[in-house]
């Protein structure tokens, strides 16, 4: 059996199959990305939060637009190779296109670390008014010691602590209701460095159905490990699923009963009475003795108490003495203020929020941001003010600009809210070039100097001694923190949609790679029997290809440029 | 008639019955596969159904008896169902129903089998992509249903799966890729890849392999509803994957997409999260898919009715033009109607009218279609033949299913009828009785030219006359329940709240109140169980008739005109024995011109039809005398 036309067209529609395919499946994408383009418009249109813009590093953006398109040429070019059936020409040019992909790829994957490793903080400020300030830097930021830098080792808990909540801990509850999590027990086994730093309290027994004796399952003072909680949890299941039997047949027979009795009703006409009442005040009583009522939860002492760490997203709350995470197991103790404190080298300062939020307020955002608490600190406090007074020089520049073009009132140009209330990371290291000193003076002769486009190609860079010098250092208290994350999806929406598009884009690029690298790698046997169907199967992989530049060259302006 | 005498290859058992590329084969593995999905989700129900008439009784032993006493332990309360676990399988049935049981059931499994052979096509334009979607949907399916053996068990978030109470269940799960909520969303985009990959196949398929002389309007109607079903699947379906992805992202990645400022727990409290999300971007692109999602239930089952008729009638189809274009009208229309899902959402009256305006549009073809099907009968000689039976039952079954979502499409109505069971009854009308109908009228319709064999009379009419019955007494009862008021997602069927408020139950818009319409709770549970009952005879008469069944007599047992019954019963790899040329469009029945009563499609004209004037005219004799 055959099917026809796969390799040449058919007259009346002019199409191979494959080419109805392709642009059927290149129909579907669009929709794909329109669904995700018009979410990027709805979440921009209804942002409660000033829209980060132009906050991406654009340059490795550009770069990357001129790799696709570059591509996207060469793959035509190899097509055209094939039809005039020069094998090694058609060989150059899917080489070439290949490895403008894997550029593609590697520099996106550069423009991704960054923003991992890029931490940043909303503050809760419980004074009048919550302030929403927000600072950007590093957490295992590399440290500057007599001019050199060391760099901060990820587990080193010493000097440069991590983003961690740490309690000083001397019980800990497992709840049996749901399975613990078990990299979790590991975990705390491995801080507190065994498990007999943990003992059971009190030996968890649960009820022998048949003899009504205690079965002792843990003993009193039983070490901490995921096989002792299992077997816990193995008592607890029994004695709850026996007594959820038990429970069953005692309700079924109380119904049996009704239903003799000559009440044929159901629901709420029968629970309602008198009659069922009594029934189940019998049955509660009869149930009595037969029911295991096994306890729900185990409980380890640490004496002496130990300090333990915590990913953030591993706990769910905390207060002074305790903390719960994800899977309801309760560690209390003595929450430790200073070990969760977040350290960061600061290289961004946002306000913009703190000043929307001044003016539906109804307050001064000027006021609103001389109370904010990242001013309180010495250095933040001296960037800012440098800030303020090249915002000085900048009004008046534009003033001046506005007077010469003849541009008035509304017409007349004014700074914009980024200018306004956000210190760039870059703008940092000027100020620090400057000396902090004469800014305003500085700016208006143009003499701030900003780091140059190779320096600052992915955005800050915390391995470089001078930069580091620029970015201050704070301290910010668990309390103060309003919300947390690196430049993940988690930290906004922007970034949320920004990951996810790229990210379907790049697993589009890499499909694209796959597809014609096989063309490159495995297609010369097919080139040897049938060439056509070969350049058939390029161009509809080179369709695709141009599908997924094109999406790329929507992409670039509204993350990047927007 | 045999089919073995062209398969020259031999084909090993794997690849002839499990991995095989053969759209006859992936037809029926859909087939299959999807019936199992369907009699799992009409478990759910019943359980569901039992807990709503009898909310404070446990389970039966005979819905109970396949749970482990660790599940029961875990998911019911004294053997109760509780409301946690009324949601989760309240949410199931809806998902398994609609994705992994109707649309693989009417799309797949009856485009698969029927559609390459009624345009003379010796298989789908890409096979191994066809069987790629096979597998893909499976996967997706167990993944799915594997969650109901979790910590978090299945997804509760209702078959919508609305943001933002479904980024926020189960997030107590450590490992979100293990919770119930978190696999529905990598099933779901597991099913749409699988219905993409699908519908590309279809749409290829019908584009560039009809069979010589097969134009357009010569297509069979069946073929063109799978045409537009197929780009509605393509163009619909994306947006919901990006829906899908997005809401991933919420609960793996830690997003706000659909989550907004200030969500609150009263567990967790204020929830560490960005927000600036929006639940209702959710809705709009949930229902972007949600609606024409509709027509995809709907449109194989008209597809299957649509052939049927004009095979047991002896008639031609009334209106195969105005159906046509009806059913491209339809797929049009169904991509600008979805925000009347969303009425009581705050979008505003100027939005609001404009979805009603274009729902009350859509009703135009929807009309068209089943006033033509209707008309056919007029003056047809009926036989009625089990699948005309069916037939004939879906065209008033679908009525009213039709009819009673009219009411809805007005949002003065809407305000009072949304979210209660009026709505649950209206799409239950068209989806139960009327889509289910259509497709089992498919099944007795081709099951003689999948085996060779008739399906069993008697077995058959013990499966219809209860079934038409049953799903009668099940749904009709729950539109004027949803009109005194009953709210749809309510775990014991009204109980408690008739409970706490007794004879102070007032009297709403409609009249009528909740108290005096409780106790039809009891007849639509009755129904639903002896409904399933009575789906026994037909399972054992697919079974049954495989092997025992009335043998046909020619490959072409009903007479009918179209090319699938051109082929060897069953039709072999490559169905065709010969290369097949059509003549003429596809119903044509009793022409006064021919002898026999169908002249079929792939029939050479007999006359020499060199003087005559086209189609079929009587030749032109001698010029009338001036």
């Amino acid at each position: 059996m055959e099917i026809p036309f796969v390799v040449n067209a058919r007259k009346d529609t002019g199409l191979n199959n494959s080419k109805v395919g392709i642009w059927l499946f290149l129909a579907s994408e669009v929709t794909l990305f329109g669904g995700l383009f018009s979410g990027y418009l709805f979440l921009r249109i209804y942002a409660d939060y000033p829209w980060p813009e132009r906050t991406l590093p654009i340059l490795p953006g550009l770069l990357n637009t001129f790799i696709l398109i570059g591509s996207s040429v060469t793959v035509v070019f190899a097509w055209a190779a094939l039809k005039m059936r020069q094998w090694r020409k058609f060989q150059v040019y899917m080489s070439i296109t290949l490895i403008c992909a894997l550029l593609f790829m590697v520099l996106k994957g550069f423009e991704y670390d960054a923003k991992f490793n890029h931490q940043a903080v909303r503050i809760l400020d419980d004074g009048p008014v919550n302030d929403f300030a927000i600072i950007e830097g590093h957490t295992h930021y590399a440290k500057l010691d007599h001019g050199e830098i060391h760099h901060a080792d990820k587990n080193d808990e010493g000097a440069f602590k991590q983003n961690r909540i740490a309690i000083k801990a001397s019980e800990l509850t497992f709840a049996l209701t749901r399975p613990v999590h078990d990299s979790y027990v590991t975990d705390l086994i491995e801080q507190a460095g065994g498990e007999d730093k943990f003992k059971l309290a009190a030996s968890y027994a649960v009820k022998d159905p048949e003899s009504g004796d205690e079965v002792v399952i843990l003993e009193e003072g039983a070490p901490l490990n995921t096989d002792n909680l299992d077997l816990a949890e193995e008592g607890f299941i029994g004695g709850k699923s026996h007594d959820a039997k038990i429970r069953t047949a005692f309700l079924k027979s109380d119904w049996d009963t009704v239903r003799e009795s000559g009440n044929q009703d159901a629901g709420w006409k029968v629970v309602v009475t008198d009659e069922w009442k009594e029934i189940q005040r019998e049955s509660a009583e009869k149930m009595k003795g037969h029911l295991i009522g096994a306890a729900g939860s185990v409980t380890y002492t640490i004496d002496p108490p130990l300090l333990f760490h915590f990913d953030p997203d591993a706990v769910v709350n905390h207060s002074d003495e305790q903390l719960r995470l994800r899977d309801d197991t309760t560690i209390r103790g003595v929450f430790d203020v200073e070990g969760s404190s977040l350290p960061m080298a600061v290289d961004g300062i946002d306000l913009r929020f703190t000043a929307q939020r001044a003016v539906e307020e109804g307050i001064d955002p000027a006021v609103m941001i001389a109370g904010s608490w990242i001013l309180e600190d010495p250095d933040v406090k001296k960037v800012w003010d440098a800030h303020q007074e090249w915002l000085r020089a900048h009004i008046e520049y534009l003033d001046k600009k506005s007077k010469d073009k003849g541009r008035e009132g509304e017409d007349a140009y004014v700074p914009t809210e980024s200018e306004r209330y956000r210190v760039n990371w870059d703008q940092m290291v000027s100020y620090q070039r400057a000396g902090y000193t004469d800014i305003y003076q500085k700016a208006k002769n143009g003499e701030l100097k900003k780091p140059n486009w190779i320096e600052g190609f992915t955005g800050p860079n915390h391995n470089n001694v001078e930069f580091l010098k620029a970015f201050p250092e704070i301290v910010v208290p668990r309390d103060k923190i309003g919300f947390e994350s690196s430049f993940t999806p988690k930290w906004n929406t922007y970034y949320a949609i920004y990951f996810t598009i790229t990210g379907l884009h790049g697993l589009h690029v890499i499909g694209g790679m796959i597809v014609l690298g096989y063309y490159l790698f495995f297609g010369r046997k097919m080139y040897e029997s049938n060439p056509e169907w070969l350049a058939n199967r390029v161009e509809i992989g080179g369709l695709f290809w141009h599908f997924v530049d094109l999406v790329w060259i929507f992409l670039f302006p509204i993350l990047y440029l927007m | 008639m045999s089919a073995e005498a062209h398969d020259h290859h031999e084909i090993s058992w794997w690849k002839k019955y499990v991995f095989s590329t053969d759209h006859k084969t992936i037809g029926i593995q859909y087939g299959l596969t999807a019936g199992l999905f369907l009699l799992f989700g009409f478990f759910l129900m019943i359980v569901m159904r039992w807990s709503i008439a009898y909310p404070h009784e446990p389970l039966p032993d005979y819905l109970s008896w396949m749970f482990t006493d660790g599940w029961k332990a875990r998911w019911l309360q004294d053997g109760k169902v509780t409301g946690e676990t009324y949601n989760m399988f309240g949410a199931m049935h809806g998902t398994i129903m609609v994705f992994l049981g109707v649309v693989p059931l009417g799309f797949a499994a009856f485009g698969n089998y029927v559609t390459p052979l009624q345009i003379g096509a010796p298989d789908m334009a890409f096979p191994k992509l066809n069987m790629a979607s096979y597998w893909v949907y499976l996967v997706g399916g167990l993944v799915m249903c594997m969650s109901f053996f979790m910590e978090s068990g299945a997804a509760k978030s209702g078959w919508t799966n609305y943001s933002p109470l479904a980024g926020y269940a189960d997030s107590q799960i450590v490992n979100q890729f293990l919770a119930g909520q978190t696999q529905w969303l990598i099933g779901l985009v597991c099913l749409i890849t699988s219905s993409l990959l699908g519908a590309v196949n279809f749409i290829t398929t019908i584009i560039n392999l009809r069979a010589k002389g097969l134009t357009w309007m010569r297509l069979p109607f069946f073929v063109w509803a799978m045409l537009v079903t197929g780009f509605l699947l393509l163009l619909a379906f994306p947006p919901l994957e990006a829906a899908g992805i997005m809401q991933l992202m919420d609960r793996v990645a830690g997003s706000s997409f659909f989550l907004p400022t200030g969500l609150y727990s009263k567990a967790d409290g204020v929830m560490d999260i960005s927000g600036s999300g929006s639940p209702l971007l959710f809705q709009h692109l949930f229902w972007f898919l949600g609606h024409p999602e509709v027509y995809v239930l709907l449109l194989p089952a008209i597809a299957c009715v649509a052939e049927i008729i004009p095979v047991h009638t002896r008639r031609p189809l009334w209106g195969y033009k105005p159906m046509v274009w009806g059913v491209i009208a339809l797929g049009f229309l169904s991509f600008i109607v979805w925000a009347h899902h969303m009425y009581l959402t705050g979008m505003g009256p100027v939005i609001s009218t404009f979805f009603q305006t274009t729902t009350v549009l859509i009703s135009v073809p929807s009309v068209i279609l089943l006033t033509s099907m209707l008309i056919s009968l007029w003056g047809g000689s009926i036989r009625f033949t089990m699948p005309m039976l069916w037939a004939a039952a879906f065209l008033p079954m679908f009525g009213i299913g039709g009819l009673t979502g009219l009411p809805l499409a007005f949002n003065l109505a809407d305000l009072h009828l949304h979210d209660t069971y009026y709505v649950i009854g209206h799409f239950h009308y068209v989806v139960a009785p009327g889509i289910l109908f259509g497709l089992f009228a498919g099944v007795y319709h081709w099951y003689p030219k999948m085996t060779g064999r008739f399906m069993d009379n008697f077995l058959g009419h013990l499966h219809f006359w209860p079934s038409l019955i049953c799903m009668n007494f099940l749904f009709f009862p729950m539109l004027t329940q949803g009109m005194a008021g009953f709210h749809r997602r309510w775990y014991n069927g009204g109980d408690a709240y008739i409970e706490k408020l007794g004879a102070n139950d007032g009297v709403n818009v409609f009249g009528l109140t909740v108290l005096e319409k409780i106790s039809l709770n009891e007849v639509m549970t009755v129904s639903a169980i002896a409904l399933a009952i009575f789906q026994l005879p037909f399972l054992f008469n697919m079974f049954f008739s495989y092997f025992w069944g009335k043998k046909i007599k020619s490959d072409n047992p009903w007479d009918a005109t179209t090319l699938e019954w051109a082929t060897p019963t069953p039709p072999g790899h490559g169905n065709f024995t010969f290369e097949p040329s059509i003549y003429r469009g596809p119903y044509e029945y009793s022409r006064p011109d021919h002898d026999a009563d169908f002249f079929p499609q792939w029939e050479e004209p007999k006359r020499d039809t060199t003087n005559m004037s086209e189609p079929n005219e009587v030749p032109a004799k001698e010029e009338p005398q001036a």
